[in-house]
């Protein structure tokens, strides 16, 4: 990523406008100086930083005076002017900060006279400083380091390029420039981080020169991290650094914190930087590219031994915390949960635990907001998740311990956090009870959307039965079935019907068609054989019919056979009657006249279907 | 006549006869999706467990207990068209089904629409809702059985009429007949009814004169709402409310309950719901 960077040393550009008409507004000087040390070896180096604010601008120098115990081995100076409104009226304040590089004359107990300053007619003056001075070789304790205490208004304070905080190396120890008077150095304050774990990016500009602006300062990609600005500087602040003997000004460009995501070996790319050097716009000497050294990190993964509930993105330090509020409340009113992790690391990865469903509180979707800040150069950040819960019933209800697994790269080890648990104390609603039943109530009110199910049930679809193509042919089946036998077995009843009795059936039919071959004989006037066929039609009707063969029996006889029978003896008579005439025609021909021949035909019917009433 | 009802009874389920929550065992895949879905909606991401469960009912899983959950889901996110749908989908696969029930209820509480006057359908609801827990298709599959070993008995007795019994029974098996006659028409009739209910789904949905845009608007329906489709014509569908209001309104914000492709309705050709914008 390429971005348009452009620093000043405002204190240039100060000197460059001639605002002196507010100079003589008198303020007050502070001057302080300071060593890096209370203790130093004999053939160590002490740095004494001197510093003058004023209240105009200008410049100032200190008085320094002629060490007894020391001497001064390098000096250098920067000067920086403010300019701005205070109600309404321009106001300037300058700084100038003086460090000198000091190294011991003998062993022992030492001191750094006072510095003094004259200014606008007004001395002022430093208090003495005591060192001890340690044999050769020896090395000062680090309870002897300390770092120039922060002054207001100094623009330099919290910029010490040596702090890479927490406890990081020095970005400089293996910084060996020869004779490179202008250099770009990126460091990371530890190369072995775990995944997760805060990475401290720095990037110096070491310079023996003198440098004007930074132009189109490029930062590498950072893929694979999750990053934060720590400190982007808008302005050059050079601190002095005397690198392999030789002074050098060291100017933070940027610090950013870096969070690895991912496990295994990583490298980040060099930066690369335009840098303008001379003294201000006007006598800049010309451009310069610098490009930082690529940096490895080998990041580990998380250790063995991850608690069940562990989420990779809670790493770091943190603190766990929950609270309610109100603690006391009615029926139906509601309450906030919140619960809060705070503390070095990833805020935005942090999982934080969840409140289970509790017997009696209806809990409502939770609302997240995250807070991020840079603290000393870590990235600190807090995480509150907010609950609204709503009692459902009277007495004491519990929000339990909630645990969050972490993995604590400072320590090396998971650690589990747990909160208190909360007692909430539920009274009944107001107007809920009455003075005569101080008991709570447990008012229950139907309705509400009721609980969702767990057990997983289907159903199988299907057409109904009453809608399948073959229900209603398979309803009338049975009744056309029995029809369909009905009728087959009358068919088979007819076809294995007696001889004996389909002769009696056809009887009448048989004697009917006789009588009508009867008539056709008469139509041709064969008398005789006309009385014969319709002799024949009576016998062969009682031969069928009833069983009598009439040929061989005597009138008195048949007579006698068919009054047997249930004929009447009318009938008889009129049968016997008949068949003697049609003997007597066809044995006496002339008398047979054509009248009675078919008088003949009407009795033989008559008696044929009297006998088939009978 | 024993061969007809053991092999009417054997293809009971396979035909759908008998109405069966919980006689087919879901798919352990189905089941997981279930259960994340479940977990989703307890933990309060509601959009995420509304997800799985339309999920699941893509893949064509019929269940009143998906159906309810999810309805239960669309009501948490303020959908109460989609929810009284699925509740109403609920009830037609189990009528017993008392939680979506209940959830029907408690949301057509808060339902804009309420209706005014006599109820011009005679009470279809209730009727529909009385007619629903029938047995249906366990009271077809013996009227079938009973009507034809009546007429078996009735065989018997006329072609041996000598024999004691057949003709009794013949008796006795047409009143089982009759009586399973009856309630295979109230089912019936039941179905037919549910068939055409439908579920306003869109928030608010114009009821025309015709089945036209340009058409004057009648009345409005909300979500929520449920009525009966008599007609359908192009994008429009003609709808009777249960107070006889009747109107046409547009295809898309109304939703049958009994979906295409569900228990014999036949699929009809057009875009999906979930293909419409």
């Amino acid at each position: 990523m390429r971005r348009g960077w452009k620093l000043k040393r405002t204190g240039s550009v100060a000197v460059a406008i001639a605002l002196t008409a507010f100079a003589a507004r008198a303020a007050e000087v502070e001057l302080t100086a300071t060593a890096d040390s209370s203790e130093v070896a004999l053939d160590g180096t002490l740095t004494l930083q001197i510093t003058a604010t004023f209240a105009s601008k200008g410049s100032v120098t200190p008085s320094i005076p002629a060490f007894a115990d020391f001497d001064v081995v390098s000096r250098g100076q920067q000067e920086q002017t403010s300019f701005q409104f205070i109600n309404g009226a321009p106001s300037f304040r300058s700084t100038v900060v003086t460090s000198l590089a000091l190294t011991p004359k003998r062993a022992g107990d030492a001191t750094i006279e006072p510095i003094k300053l004259d200014y606008q007619g007004r001395a002022y003056t430093t208090q003495p400083i005591h060192i001890k001075v340690l044999p050769v070789g020896a090395t000062p304790s680090p309870q002897a380091q300390r770092r120039p205490p922060p002054q207001r208004n100094n623009p330099f304070a919290g910029l010490d390029p040596f702090d890479t905080t927490p406890g990081g190396p020095d970005p400089f120890a293996d910084v060996h420039p020869g004779q490179k008077d202008l250099l770009l150095r990126a460091s990371i304050d530890n190369d072995h981080p775990f995944v997760g774990q805060q990475v401290t990016y720095s990037l110096y500009l070491l310079a023996r020169s003198n440098v004007s602006s930074i132009d189109k300062l490029s930062l590498p990609r950072l893929d694979g991290f999750w990053t934060e600005d720590i400190e982007s500087p808008q302005q050059l602040v050079p601190e002095p650094k005397i690198l392999d003997g030789v002074p050098y000004h060291a100017f933070l460009l940027r610090k950013r914190a870096i969070f690895p995501l991912r496990p295994g070996k990583v490298t980040i790319e060099p930066s690369e930087v335009e840098v303008l050097t001379g003294f201000g716009m006007l006598f800049s000497r010309g451009t310069s590219k610098r490009t930082s050294q690529p940096i490895s990190l080998d990041v580990q993964p998380l250790p063995q031994g991850k608690p069940a509930n562990f989420d990779v993105g809670n790493v770091g330090q943190w603190q766990l915390t929950a609270s309610a509020d109100p603690l006391t409340v009615n029926v139906g009113a509601p309450i906030t949960l919140r619960i809060v992790a705070s503390g070095r690391g990833n805020v935005r990865d942090l999982r934080m635990p969840r409140l289970a469903p509790i017997q009696g509180l209806r809990a409502y979707d939770a609302t997240t907001s995250d807070k991020e800040k840079v603290e000393q150069g870590a990235v600190m950040g807090t995480r509150t998740v907010e609950q609204l819960l709503v009692p459902e019933r009277t007495g004491t209800v519990e929000i339990p311990t909630l645990t969050m697994d972490i993995f604590d790269p400072a320590q090396k080890q998971y650690r589990t956090l747990r909160t208190d648990p909360i007692q909430i104390r539920v009274a009944p609603a107001a107007g809920g009870g009455t003075a005569s039943e101080p008991v709570a109530q447990n008012v229950l009110s139907a309705g509400g959307v009721r609980p969702i199910r767990l057990r997983f049930t289907t159903a199988t679809l299907g057409t109904p039965p009453w809608s399948q193509p073959w229900f209603f042919p398979l309803l009338a089946l049975p009744p056309f079935g029995l029809a369909l036998l009905l009728g087959l077995s009358g068919a088979r009843r007819m076809m294995q019907i007696d001889p004996n009795v389909k002769r009696v059936r056809l009887a009448r039919s048989a004697a009917t068609r006789r009588l009508q071959g009867a008539q056709a004989l008469l139509a041709k006037g064969d008398s005789a054989a006309f009385y014969a066929e319709v002799a024949r039609a009576l016998t062969g009707y009682l031969a069928d019919k009833q069983g009598v063969a009439a040929a061989g029996l005597t009138r008195e006889e048949l007579a006698q056979a068919l009054q047997q029978r249930g004929h009447s003896e009318d009938l008889t008579r009129k049968l016997g009657r008949v068949l003697d005439d049609c003997d007597r025609a066809r044995f006496a021909p002339t008398a047979g006249e054509a009248p009675a021949r078919e008088a003949m035909l009407g009795r033989a019917e008559q008696i044929l279907s009297e006998l088939d009433r009978a | 006549m024993t061969m007809l009802a053991l092999l009417l009874v054997a293809n009971a389920g396979a035909f759908g006869l008998l109405p069966s929550p919980g006689a087919e065992a879901p798919g352990s895949s189905q089941a997981q999706l279930f259960a994340d879905a479940n977990a989703a909606y307890l933990s309060g991401d509601i959009s995420r467990a509304t997800s799985a469960y339309e999920a699941l009912i893509a893949e064509g899983v019929a269940s009143p207990t998906l159906e309810t959950n999810l309805g239960a889901a669309y009501l948490r996110q303020g959908k109460r068209g989609e929810a009284a749908l699925h509740f109403e989908r609920a009830l037609f696969l189990d009528p017993s089904d008392d939680d979506a029930r209940a959830d029907l209820t408690e949301l057509r509480r808060g339902n804009v629409d309420k209706l005014e006057g006599e109820a011009e359908e005679g009470g279809s609801e209730t009727l529909a809702r009385v007619l629903a827990p029938l047995p249906g298709g366990p009271a077809s599959v013996v009227f079938l059985i009973a009507w034809c070993a009546g007429w078996a008995f009735l065989g018997l007795r006329v072609f041996q009429p000598q024999r004691r019994g057949p003709g009794t029974w013949a008796a006795a098996a047409f009143s089982v007949a009759g009586l399973c006659a009856l309630i295979t028409w109230g089912a019936a009739h039941g179905r037919k009814l549910a068939l055409q209910r439908a579920v306003v789904v869109a928030q608010s949905a114009p009821a025309r004169e015709g089945p036209q845009e340009k058409s004057a608007t009648h009345f409005e329906v909300h979500e929520g709402t449920t009525v009966r489709v008599e007609d359908e014509e192009g994008p429009f569908r003609r709808v009777k409310l249960a107070n006889g209001l009747t109107g046409w309104v547009s295809s898309v914000a109304v939703e049958l309950v009994v979906p295409p492709g569900w228990a014999g309705r036949p699929v009809m050709a057009g875009p999906s719901r979930a293909s419409q914008p």
